[in-house]
């Protein structure tokens, strides 16, 4: 008998119930060793980890919101706007209003009868969805699998679609539900997961004492290392340290095999379309199988340029740049790590001795890398940052020298991050963004804005210019935050809160961005809540034309030239245009 | 008919001089369907007609004015009128009225619920032909449609057993009127101790006297709750009760636990869909039964959504407001 899709939405609800991560863990842990075939266990397994296909298959199914919505609409036999509509207000999400009406309509309940679909019946049917490409027959074959499906069925097949299951775990929760379903050692089992990033391969291994043969192939991103804040910086021995500079760019993963290169931002996307030039490097010198972190920048001159100049680089997503734009904004990826090598994953390996690899490979193909500095004190720290600072970076890192290149986890204080924010403004609070979950609706940002009242430009008086957490503020604070939200709200746009312009919020940030599609035309990259200021007036808030000006002068900033102690090594010999 | 608004529950037949769940005015019968907050009158001046019961829970809830009792069944002739309540399955002492006229007979449903609650005096129907029919539409969403009374009823047992099998202190977050006992009689089979508040005990003992059995309960005292079941308002728990236990598992007992997505405030285990009002589908039905001239909608935020189907059967219908 195969594992039917059924049980596994049935018990990835369970999991969503469970009241804490422990017991969520173990829901899954018991519904995963329920499983009778392997191949019901593998796509159980990357189900759950929120992926229907392997990642480098790279398919997708592409079925927006409001085609399954007008697609449940008419199962049921109910008018979208005047009724779906309502109920999908009422609930929060579409899944779980298809769920209840496919539940409680006549309609729709003669027209269902549970088949018992295998997962493999399901990996089958986003396989022939995944390859359609209008919306009329995409409905056709919605409503075929939805006759067979129970409602929760029905939830769960829209949830794994849109990628989001909610069941409270993560991928490497789900891999220490794996290792108490087959009673395998965690770490192991995260780590195959990491290294694999295929959890449904993962489960196979670990089901049959195998984890050993979990191997890392280029093309899969891995989880780039993070670094942990400054504080962790005071209590450290600085001797067992060396520093990088901490670069203005796009921290990018570049792999190499063959004669392909991808390369990936921080958060897996893929961003070699842009980067023709990066792309184009490294196929045209006879490079070995490698994996590489660091960073590209905008480089021109030996000039470190603006970071918010690759941006219009990112812009061309699919289309490659013409060439006034590759001369205009030349991008150069510097490596800082190395983490596979010749066939080998060496993350594992401390970072002093990926350093001899990748000093190497950089004398061998001219690859550019990250300098790397011995810190005497902290006196020269001090030097080493205001250095960075005028090489137009951001500041430091600081990398222990025998760690491994940590790819899960909460960041340790293998590297710690020494940065200067790059200013703060006071601005005013004007809307709450909220999110319904298991616990009850709770905020998941604020976007705050500048004033403009007095700009002949604008009508309003406040207009936004970014949008930020507010996790460090305490729970007084917090709670503080929360009444004065409740007592100013005025309106309700679903989900988010407008309110009277009252709050006052000094706001610290990483960088100012040109954004033409927003109404300042101008966003604060990374913004966080440094205080909310009680007492302050909202007419004391920063105006649109501090902003303007403070961009400008990160533009026009004097930037010292990559010439003595420079924050990367460059061959002479490097270029990136074919001879 | 003209029927109209009053305040924020009230509904007024002026032709007649007939108020219902309002304060009332000189020289107007005015009648008050149940004994919750929301439909109570809060003057000292006001002079009501109600049910024994509906009138013993608005005096422990602090109802200083003038209530005369009116049986079930019994009617009240006014000049303009003959007025009668009937059970309307809500909680204790729930009533509709149906007025009886030259102009037309109106049925107002205060809340109602069908099939009534196991803790009311049951729901039944004027035999007669209803012109206008006052409703309330709390929940008028086709995703609302409530599980069989046995069906909740052993989610809630299983929700304590399981939570007091695992060293957990289970909290049902209910109304201290009419849920809370709904509650109660649930769980009686259990025969485990519960605690409530002092408020919710008061009513319970008027429940009591109208020969409703709620087990064994308590008020609430922190130096002896551990092994008991707790029932609490939502509001209650962020005042103290049970704020101070620490191990506890809570169910949240509304019709608006449908989903997950409700804000209630605490972080809520279980969600279940216990409501003493009608479901959409009921209510549709209700409406479907009676066929009035017309239908008045109140109490409801999607007016529109009952008032499409109801246009599909030929019903018209408008929202109170």
């Amino acid at each position: 008998m195969s594992d039917t899709f059924r049980q596994w939405a049935e018990a990835v609800q369970q999991i969503a119930e469970a009241p804490d991560t422990p017991v969520g863990i173990t829901r899954c842990a018991t519904y995963l060793r329920s499983l009778r075939t392997d191949k019901g266990l593998q796509l159980a397994a990357r189900f759950l980890d929120e992926r229907i296909f392997p990642f480098r298959s790279g398919k997708r199914v592409a079925v927006g919101s409001r085609t399954y919505s007008t697609c449940a609409a008419e199962f049921c036999e109910i008018d979208y706007e005047q009724v779906f509509k309502p109920c999908k207000k009422a609930l929060g999400n579409a899944p779980d209003t298809i769920e209840k009406l496919m539940q409680n309509i006549e309609a729709a309940r003669d027209r269902r009868s549970s088949a018992g679909l295998s997962l493999s019946d399901i990996r089958q049917n986003y396989e022939r969805l995944s390859g359609l490409s209008t919306r009329t027959v995409k409905k056709t074959l919605l409503k075929s699998a939805w006759r067979k499906m129970t409602p929760v069925e029905i939830n769960y097949y829209i949830r794994l679609m849109r990628g989001a299951l909610e069941t409270g775990l993560s991928s490497q929760q789900l891999a220490s539900a794996l290792a108490e379903a087959f009673e395998r050692d965690p770490s192991r089992v995260r780590h195959a997961v990491t290294i694999t990033g295929r959890m449904g391969r993962t489960a196979l291994l670990c089901k049959h004492d195998k984890l050993e043969e979990a191997r890392f192939f280029p093309f899969h991103p891995l989880p780039p290392m993070s670094a942990s804040p400054a504080k962790e910086a005071e209590a450290v021995d600085l001797t067992r340290y060396v520093a990088e500079e901490e670069f203005a760019g796009l921290r990018t993963q570049v792999h190499l095999s063959g004669n392909r290169v991808k390369l990936y931002a921080s958060d897996g996307t893929e961003v070699t379309g842009p980067f023709p030039d990066v792309t184009h490097f490294f196929l045209s010198r006879p490079i070995p199988d490698v994996v590489l972190d660091g960073v590209i920048c905008a480089y021109r001159d030996r000039e470190i340029l603006p970071g918010q100049l690759l941006r219009k680089r990112m812009k061309m997503k699919k289309k490659r740049p013409g060439a006034d734009m590759l001369e205009q904004y030349p991008a150069l990826f510097i490596a800082f790590d190395i983490l596979y090598h010749k066939g080998e994953l060496i993350s594992g390996k401390s970072l002093s001795r990926r350093r001899q690899i990748l000093e190497k490979l950089s004398e061998n193909h001219s690859v550019p890398i990250a300098s790397q500095f011995d810190v005497r004190d902290r006196d020269h720290l001090k030097k080493l940052f205001i250095r960075s600072l005028s090489h137009g970076n951001e500041g430091l890192v600081l990398k222990l020298r025998e760690s491994a290149y940590e790819t899960y986890g909460q960041p340790s204080d293998s590297w710690i991050n020494i940065i200067k924010p790059a200013g703060s403004l006071k601005t005013v609070l004007m809307y709450v963004h909220t999110e319904n979950g298991k616990h009850g609706r709770r905020h998941t940002g604020y976007t705050l804005g500048v004033r403009v009242r007095e700009d002949p430009r604008y009508e309003e008086e406040f207009i936004p210019i970014g949008k930020s957490g507010a996790d460090d503020l305490g729970d007084e604070e917090t709670k503080r935050l929360k009444k004065r939200i409740r007592d100013l709200t005025v309106e309700k746009y679903g989900p988010t809160l407008g309110l009277i312009p009252e709050i006052v919020v000094e706001l610290e940030f990483d960088d100012i961005r040109l954004n033409k599609r927003t109404k300042a035309n101008y966003v604060l990259h990374r913004p966080r809540f440094s205080i909310i200021r009680w007492n302050s007036d909202p007419v004391e808030t920063a105006t649109l034309k501090k902003v303007e000006n403070l961009y400008q002068k990160k533009i026009n900033q004097n930037r010292l030239k990559q010439d003595e102690n420079p924050s990367f090594l460059i061959h002479e010999n490097y270029t990136s245009t074919k001879d | 008919m003209n029927i109209i608004k009053a305040g924020s529950s009230g509904v007024l037949l002026p032709d007649l001089n007939i108020e219902f769940d309002c304060s009332g005015t000189d020289g107007g019968h005015t009648f008050i369907s149940h004994a919750h907050a929301d439909h109570m009158p809060r003057s000292k001046k006001s002079r009501v007609y109600c049910t024994a019961y509906t009138r013993a829970l608005m005096r422990e809830r602090g109802f200083e004015g003038t209530a005369q009792v009116l049986e079930f069944g019994t009617p009240l002739d006014t000049q303009r009128a003959r007025i009668t309540l009937y059970p309307a399955g809500h909680i204790l002492g729930s009533a509709m009225v149906f007025v009886e006229s030259e102009r037309g007979n109106v049925l107002y449903t205060g809340d109602c619920r069908i099939p009534p609650s196991p803790a009311s005096e049951g729901f039944a129907l004027p035999g007669r032909r209803v012109d206008h029919l006052v409703t309330e539409a709390t929940f008028a969403l086709p995703i609302y449609k409530w599980d069989s009374h046995e069906k909740l009823a052993s989610e809630v047992r299983s929700f304590a057993s399981d939570s007091l099998k695992n060293d957990f202190a289970p909290v049902f977050l209910a109304y201290d009127l009419g849920k809370a006992q709904e509650i109660m009689q649930m769980l009686a089979p259990l025969n485990r101790p519960l605690q409530i508040s002092r408020a919710c005990y008061n009513l319970c003992k008027i429940y009591e006297r109208a020969g409703f059995h709620l087990g064994s309960y308590e008020t609430y005292t922190s130096s002896t709750c551990e092994g008991k079941i707790l029932i609490a308002s939502s509001h209650a728990l962020n005042n103290g009760f049970p704020a101070d236990v620490s191990k506890k598992r809570i169910a949240y007992c509304s019709g608006w636990a449908t989903g997950t997505t409700r804000f209630v405030g605490p972080s809520i285990d279980k969600m279940i869909p216990l409501s003493d009002h009608l479901d959409f589908f009921e209510l549709i039905e209700l409406c479907k039964g009676l066929r009035p001239e017309k239908v008045y909608l109140t109490h409801t935020p999607n007016a529109s959504v009952v008032q499409h189907y109801l246009d599909n059967l030929n019903i018209d219908s408008r929202l109170l407001e």
